[in-house]
């Protein structure tokens, strides 16, 4: 039998609350500190105890990052799910299941090992079982796959920053599986984990945390928030680190938090501090935007800066909360009612999470406009590799805000919605400046701020906003490309998509056909992307939703000579992006575009 | 400007900043002629003024609704933000988290505020949001033409359509259950008592609320209605007479009335003196106030004076813990944290 190193995809089932989240990192980590590519995604039930959850972890040389298109190893410790767990798994799949769970090990076809995990673990501590339980098959996988002792210890410490009494518990526990493994089980399967050289020095981070921690760097000085899954943690990592990064030796800080009743008020809070000259933003999800609709009108129509992160999840309605898909492309591009546009960011990577953060004020208060975040459950709530945050390469641009006198006196004329520069962006005073005092509204109103309906007026005012939102196109971030000579094949995606696109690609590329990459960071569209289509045969919008909201989106405004060589496949159950399902996809797309 | 404004020739009143009135008016007001709101918008020139306030560090907020409209009407010289239909209170909150140095004052109407808006209102008293906020209060939507708001009363009739049958909502028995820090009742034509409450309101810190029953000349001010000129007139039961003391005024060369009064410090040192009328009313008992509410209503009576006051508790920005500079006054490179402070970041994280 021939080992199959580093190119696997394990699959454990456990139930929530049982302190498996806590087991699975550790087990990730150790993987990673080995300097194994690898990759972990949680999907977890929106419940606090006792559902279903399943931690996905890929090994993989190649760098890919999205769950294999099939189990390799299966860990079995939930009873709940055990048949159909079971009964999914191809044979020859190496399934390490809990010999105490009282339930059948029905299959033949499969590599079995049996390890009585509640016995060890109450062996250990028998009040503790019920944790313990978990970390006794992380030691027994290590165990079975070569994983090495310091590695593991490692990652035991950094789970347990300092908790001596946990550390020295779940080191037992984990060498109890290993001993347990060796003195009673052989290996019968392929599976190995090697060491790798490491390159650079990576960390594993979420990107929620990274966008935090890019907020407080963008000098955020309100965060206002309603908690929604998978949005919450992004707004607790900016007040974990406030106290340290944004705090002086008094313990006053400089950027105010405020838990508000709804994301309607959270909404409004945003709007209130850019209306008063400061920098505020909320996080939330699809069901957060949908209620802030209204504010994000006002917002785009008056003027505030405003900065919104949507981590999507599933939807419809309440959908699937603890899923993961890009849901909100057309609600954030044309949010709210009447004629709006907004400028939308995408981040793919957690280094890219932490860029946006900061530049998202900097956007915002450049174009005086609503600017929003896109980050999903996937990449905002599992951990990445990152090799670090860039410092910000530009000082924080404040935008057309007069604050000084003598600039104010030197205006001709000051109305605050004037282009007196003729790029649609006009000059603004705050309140408290004194200086050119009006009542910003949200109904229709002439350049110097005055209620007017005048058709004139609001034609003119339409106009602008759009010329506004058109010259930020190739300001945004501009598309990542990675092009084929031959021009054959184009890939536009976003986001998350960008931890599958190689292995899409790869998988592709062995059909023969030569695949451009064209990674969309930000809405409006960079000019790219209309030379990018134009430049190859044909181009796929590829996009984790049913509809095609990006295809929707750039066939309006591309020109319509392009317009036939843009094809859509868009596709989501709900699960991370697995590498298989979206090539076959292209394919059958690509097949049926021919005809 | 007011620092370079010259005192003028001839004899302008001026205030204890030397700022005329003019430089609190505003813009001609586009409501119904009689409109109870307008004198509110009078009263709030009034009182700035004579709190000697500088126009330009006040900011004028409000929803959507007749009563919204008015801060196009009064301080002409102070931003304002005409916000979305009862949502007035968060963009309020996020204005004052940033820039804590400007007087807030908010005008809602009862729709926006009793309807629509109860959430964020209740929300803005439980944060004990440092600002004033008056209620104009009329019974009926004006903007939409006539139709009855969760505060008309039991029994009250508008000039068009059926009696109201619905329970109404009264906010100041709310905002009293609530705790809320200043909370005030008045009548749009008690120019006085209306006033020295709103001046006292300026002086606070925290939540002051001060609903002022303002009658809709248009759609409710017919004799059936309970929210008419006519029947507050005959029907208010005032709880104590009002007066208002600055701190620039030392309050030794204050006339003292005779009888009965009660002297409460606000804030910033003014002083708000209840005179007692008949039975004395204490504002820090949250139970005589709901006693005086309930019994008001029982009769079919609206109780105007200050209802409950606090200055006890803690206002938003003493919870939000920031420093002592409004935020929107800190430099750029304070905001930012410096590169090493990432590069310490980033090695904890490799660690």
């Amino acid at each position: 039998m021939e080992n199959i190193a580093n190119d696997f995809t394990i699959n454990i089932a456990t139930a929530n609350g049982t302190g498996s989240q806590s087991a699975n990192l550790i087990l990730l980590q150790s993987l990673f500190e080995m300097g194994v590519p690898v990759s972990g995604k949680n999907l977890f039930p929106s419940n606090i105890s006792g559902l279903p959850t399943w931690y996905i972890i890929r090994l993989s040389d190649h760098g890919y990052q999205a769950p294999g298109n099939r189990t390799d190893v299966q860990v079995l410790v939930n009873p709940a799910t055990w048949e159909e767990d079971l009964a999914a798994l191809e044979p020859g799949t190496v399934v390490v299941w809990n010999e105490n769970s009282k339930l059948e090990m029905n299959r033949d076809d499969i590599v079995s090992y049996p390890i009585p995990m509640n016995q060890i673990a109450r062996k250990i501590n028998p009040k503790l079982a019920k944790l313990i339980t978990n970390i006794v098959y992380v030691g027994a996988l290590a165990e079975i796959l070569g994983i090495e002792q310091a590695a593991l210890e490692s990652a035991v410490k950094k789970q347990f920053k300092g908790k001596a009494s946990a550390i020295e518990l779940n080191i037992t526990a984990l060498e109890m599986g290993r001993s347990y493994f060796r003195e009673n089980l052989s290996k019968q399967d392929p599976y190995i984990v090697e060491e790798r050289a490491i390159k650079t020095p990576q960390f594993f981070v979420e990107g929620n945390e990274a966008i935090a921690l890019g907020a407080l760097f963008g000098g955020a000085q309100l965060l206002a928030w309603y908690p929604i899954t998978p949005s919450s943690s992004l707004a607790e990592g900016m007040i974990e680190w406030i106290p340290q990064i944004r705090t002086n030796d008094d313990g006053e800080s400089t950027c105010a938090v405020i838990q508000a009743e709804d994301e309607l008020a959270a909404a409004g809070m945003v709007l209130g501090s850019g209306w008063a000259g400061g920098r505020g933003m909320t996080a939330t999800s699809g069901p957060g935007i949908s209620l802030m609709q209204e504010f994000i009108g006002l917002a785009y129509f008056a003027e505030i800066p405003s900065v919104f992160w949507d981590v999507c999840r599933v939807g419809p309605s309440t959908g699937l909360p603890t899923r993961t898909q890009q849901s909100d492309i057309t609600m954030l591009y044309e949010g709210s009612h009447g004629d709006t546009q907004h400028i939308v960011l995408f981040p793919g990577t957690v280094e890219e999470c932490f860029e946006f953060g900061w530049r998202a004020f900097d956007y915002t208060e450049r174009f005086q406009t609503p600017v929003f975040g896109m980050s999903d459950l996937d990449l905002g709530m599992n951990r990445w590799a990152c090799s670090g945050f860039d410092y910000p390469t530009e000082n924080m641009d404040r935008g057309k805000v007069v604050r000084d006198r003598d600039v104010f006196e030197a205006f001709e004329e000051f109305g605050r919605y004037l282009d007196v520069d003729g790029d649609g962006i006009p000059y603004r005073t705050l309140p408290g400046s004194g200086m050119a005092p009006i009542l910003y509204r949200g109904t229709g109103h002439n350049p110097m701020g005055v209620y007017s309906e005048k058709p004139h007026d609001y034609l003119q005012l339409m106009t602008r906003l759009r010329n506004k939102i058109d010259s930020a196109r190739d300001q945004l971030p501009a598309p990542i490309l990675r092009e084929e000579k031959e021009c054959e094949i184009g890939i536009i995606y976003l986001g998350s998509m960008e931890n599958t696109i190689q292995e899409i690609d790869d998988i592709l590329e062995a059909t023969g056909i030569k695949v451009s990459q064209c990674r969309l960071r930000a809405l409006p569209a960079h000019s790219e992307i209309e030379n990018f289509i134009d430049r190859h045969e044909k181009t796929i919008v590829l996009e984790i939703n049913r509809d095609g909201q990006l295809y929707g989106i750039l066939r309006k405004e591309i020109p319509i000579h392009l317009v036939p060589k843009l094809l859509s496949v868009a596709y989501s159950d709900g699960m991370p992006p697995r590498g298989k399902i979206y090539a076959d996809l292209i394919l059958k797309t690509l097949k049926e575009g021919q005809l | 400007m007011s620092e370079k404004r010259e005192r003028p020739a001839r004899a302008v009143k001026l205030n204890v900043i030397n700022e005329p009135k003019d430089s609190y008016t505003g813009g001609k007001s586009s409501l119904c002629p009689g409109c109870g709101h307008d004198q509110i918008s009078n009263v709030i020139i009034n009182a700035a003024w004579e709190n000697g306030i500088k126009p330009h560090k006040i900011a004028k907020m409000s929803g959507i609704g007749c009563s919204s409209k008015t801060p196009a009407y009064y301080l002409g010289q102070s931003h304002g933000f005409n916000t979305v239909h009862g949502r007035m209170p968060s963009v309020t909150t996020g204005a004052y988290a940033v820039n804590k140095d400007l007087l807030y004052i908010g005008v809602s109407g009862d729709g926006d505020s009793a309807s629509i808006g109860i959430g964020q209102l209740i929300h803005a008293i439980r944060r004990n949001m440092d600002m004033v906020y008056v209620l104009e209060n009329n019974g009926v939507y004006g903007l939409t033409k006539g139709q009855y708001s969760a505060t008309a009363d039991i029994g009250s009739k508008k000039k068009k359509g059926p009696i109201n049958k619905t329970q109404p909502i009264d906010l100041c028995a709310l905002a009293i259950n609530l705790g809320c820090t200043f909370v005030a009742r008045s009548f749009s034509g008690s120019k006085k008592q209306l006033n020295a409450l709103l001046k006292a309101a300026m002086s606070h810190k925290g939540f002051a609320l001060i609903d002022v029953i303002s009658p809709c000349v248009t759609f409710n001010n017919n004799d059936e209605s309970m929210k008419s000129y006519g029947y507050v007139k005959e029907n208010e039961v005032t709880l104590h007479m009002t007066d208002y003391i600055p701190h620039f005024n030392p309050i030794t060369e204050v006339e003292v009335p005779e009888g009965h009064f009660r002297d409460i410090t606000l804030h910033d040192g003014s002083t708000i003196r209840l005179e007692t009328i008949s039975d004395e009313h204490d504002p820090s008992n949250a139970v005589a106030a709901l006693t005086a509410l309930h019994e008001a209503e029982t009769d079919a009576k609206h109780v105007t004076g200050l209802l409950y006051f606090d200055n006890t508790k803690a206002s938003l920005i003493e919870d939000l813990g920031l420093v002592d500079t409004a935020l929107i006054d800190i430099p750029d490179s304070e905001l930012r944290p410096g590169k090493d402070m990432l590069d310490k970041i980033n090695a904890a994280f490799l660690s």
